[in-house]
């Protein structure tokens, strides 16, 4: 298993860790590391960005619907009640993987460019990709960060 | 004042003109540059730009690059909002004519502190 400039693993839970510290619970210890035994997420969500490394890499965020919705609603600090839209899920999880792909390239010693983000139903995975899971947990839901060439 | 926050995420604008909001800010929002550049255009004035980096159809430094062309935009402050990748891209920004920058994530107080810093907050209110 590869990552992009030699980034482990703890690195990009640390990222992580930061991000929803600062974007969506706006204090930290909501991220964690996933306790539990495997992690198996139903029906996920992807949201990724691609770095023009060599070979390019990417980093992916899944998660499940429910935890989708309960980030986004955290992220836009909407009320219990409020409906959360699709779109809403869709823009809000992009732009997390935006910024988690953003502090990633920033520890990489070359220059690289970041595609905008995508969001999909259907995983972008191929044959060849080679990505590394970091499992987390956030308010005891599963988040699932993957980095590794593609 | 007015601010304009331009970013293709909805999110992002959504959060940044709430923040701008609570800071006594009137808000407009842009989808990426080109959206921005019309709304100057069309004569809506502004005090704040608030700009993303990475954005399709134009991104940020190119509208900073498109303002600081224009004599009659002169006092348009702008903030670049980037990630912590883009840090060695700021310093483009800034030489195209940027003020200053905040790195995502990033939290309210220090979006405060950087317009208190450029004067565009009074400096009691800032953190």
């Amino acid at each position: 298993m590869s990552m992009p400039g030699a980034i482990d693993a703890g690195q990009v839970a640390i990222i992580a860790t930061e991000v929803f510290a600062a974007m969506i619970d706006r204090e930290a210890g909501f991220l964690t590391t996933w306790s539990g035994g495997p992690l198996t997420v139903a029906d996920p969500l992807y949201a990724w960005v691609d770095l023009s490394t060599v070979p390019a890499s990417r980093l992916q965020l899944s998660t499940d619907a429910g935890t989708a919705d309960e980030v986004t609603r955290a992220f836009l600090t909407m009320g219990r009640v409020e409906p959360v839209a699709e779109a809403d899920v869709a823009d809000a999880l992009g732009e997390i993987a935006n910024v988690l792909a953003g502090n990633v390239k920033a520890l990489l010693p070359e220059h690289v460019e970041m595609t905008l983000p995508k969001v999909s139903w259907q995983s972008p995975s191929r044959d060849g990709a080679r990505l590394n899971e970091v499992l987390l947990e956030w308010r005891g839901r599963p988040i699932i960060v993957s980095l590794g060439t593609i | 004042m007015r601010a304009l926050v331009i970013d293709d995420s909805r999110t992002m604008r959504r959060i940044v003109a709430d923040i701008l909001s609570g800071l006594g800010f009137d808000t407009s929002q842009a989808s990426n540059g080109r959206e921005a550049l019309d709304l100057l255009d069309a004569g809506d004035a502004f005090d704040l730009a608030c700009i993303d980096w990475n954005m399709p159809v134009m991104d940020g430094l190119e509208f900073v690059v498109a303002v600081r062309a224009r004599r009659e935009w002169r006092d348009l402050t702008l903030i670049m909002v980037t990630t912590e990748g883009e840090r060695g891209q700021v310093v483009r920004a800034l030489a195209a004519g940027a003020h200053e920058y905040v790195m995502k994530p990033f939290t309210p107080d220090a979006l405060a502190s950087k317009l208190a810093l450029l004067g565009l907050l009074p400096f009691e209110e800032s953190p």
